[in-house]
């Protein structure tokens, strides 16, 4: 599968999205090659998570169309999510379960890990510094560490895309610098990202593009 | 994969017996109002019981199913549903028949019980233990489905029951009938083969309606 996915591309072609009657974004063109990274960047409510949305696909365009080598991504949409890997800017873990529980459980979402050890999961939950919270349920640790817990996944899964909704809010100095290393890392072994964030992190992740979203 | 998923939901159920043990006393409780509010008048409660059953399984459900999705939604879970390639229908499946589980077996698990409590003839009461068997998945299902269809809206307590609880009336028709039927020694059976083909009619396309609810509450 490796082979086929050493070229990635996604190309977004005048995109429109209106909710109700509301102009939430229009006409985005951009092109995304394996090894970049997109930032976007804007104001609060200019619609940054709905553009992250629809480049999952589970956001309709009004007009315009977004395509995974060339090819729509609406046409062959299972395939699109085999290789798109998204967290989003709510936590989306599970409260009833511990942080622990929450990795297996949110990596069972994601068909290209296979199997994953206990020890593989304690080695990613000692990278964010989670370790000791290993058995606290997520309802009662802290926000920062529930975002922590969320992304998680980055480091075991095993997609080229990363769709990601503000992957930085919430954490503190030391996980901001884990997170990008991450990204550096991604990146250099030809992965895609995609990201949404209020800081300006370009000057530290190699290949970023910035696009700036509602300036007018 | 599947397998993994339904097994943690599983764990999270048990972290929360309350939602096991709440909706069986609240069924006892009914069950016990009843004959202090009639009149422990054989017939009557003989005759009412079954009704009375069925409107606290109604309860239950509307209860429990209201807010199904709505933890989900407010964590961004839906999201997560979405964007996975494993089979999203699957696991809403599973989540169906694990939410019953939870709410309804337990008080169908109790049926015998009060069965004797009221003096109901063994044959009856093998009936109205069927016709829950069979009937409390689809009103489980079908109030579900509703709670995915109010996702968007910030204050929905009451919107759900009122879209949802018209589309009981055909399962209760024909568990009512089925029961009065069985009492009156009048054949039965026609029933409860109507409802075992409501019930595989409509489990098995309500994952796919689902997810097709799930995705009009992210796009709105």
């Amino acid at each position: 599968m490796d082979e086929v996915l050493n070229n990635l591309e996604i190309s977004i072609n005048e995109a429109s999205c209106f909710k109700g009657n509301n102009l939430v974004f229009e006409n985005i063109t951009h092109l995304i090659k394996n090894g970049e990274m997109m930032l976007i960047m804007g104001p609060n409510g200019c619609g940054k998570t709905t553009f992250i949305k629809s480049i999952c696909g589970i956001q309709k365009l009004d007009s315009g169309s977004v395509q995974f080598n060339s090819v729509d991504i609406n046409s062959e949409f299972s395939e699109h999510l085999n290789n798109i890997l998204y967290v989003g800017h709510k936590n989306s873990i599970n409260r009833d379960l511990t942080v622990f529980e929450n990795v297996e459980y949110l990596c069972a979402f994601d068909k290209s890990i296979k199997k994953i050890q206990e020890s593989e999961i304690k080695k990613c939950l000692d990278y964010f510094g989670l370790l000791k919270f290993k058995n606290y349920l997520v309802s009662k640790i802290s926000e920062g560490n529930k975002k922590k817990t969320s992304l998680v996944r980055l480091l075991l899964s095993k997609k080229k895309i990363w769709v990601l909704d503000e992957p930085l809010s919430f954490l503190d100095s030391e996980g901001n610098t884990k997170i990008l290393n991450l990204f550096n890392q991604h990146l250099s072994n030809g992965g895609l990202i995609i990201s949404s964030s209020h800081i300006d992190f370009s000057d530290n992740v190699i290949n970023t593009k910035i696009y700036r979203m509602g300036n007018s | 994969m599947v397998k993994n998923i339904i097994y943690k939901e599983f764990k999270g159920y048990f972290r929360n017996l309350n939602s096991i043990f709440l909706p069986l006393i609240f069924f006892f409780l009914i069950i016990s109002i009843f004959p202090l509010l009639v009149g422990p008048d054989k017939n009557l409660l003989n005759k009412i019981i079954p009704g009375i059953v069925w409107i606290t399984i109604i309860f239950t459900t509307v209860l429990s199913s209201n807010n199904f999705f709505k933890d989900e939604y407010n964590d961004g879970f839906i999201e997560t549903y979405l964007t996975s390639d494993t089979s999203i229908e699957l696991i809403l499946f599973f989540k169906i028949l694990l939410c019953w589980i939870f709410t309804c077996l337990p008080i169908i698990f109790f049926i015998p019980i009060v069965s004797i409590f009221f003096d109901i003839p063994l044959k009856n009461s093998f009936v109205i233990l069927f016709t829950l068997i069979v009937g409390s998945p689809i009103l489980v299902s079908i109030g579900i489905f509703g709670s995915s269809l109010t996702l968007g809206m910030s204050k929905n307590n009451v919107l759900a029951p009122v879209i949802t609880l018209p589309f009981y009336i055909p399962i209760l028709i024909f568990s009512a009938s089925a029961i009065e039927s069985v009492s009156s020694g009048l054949p039965y059976e026609m029933q409860l083969y109507i409802l075992m083909a409501l019930l595989f009619f409509i489990l098995p396309i309500m994952p796919y309606l689902l997810k097709y609810t799930l995705t009009l509450s992210i796009n709105n």
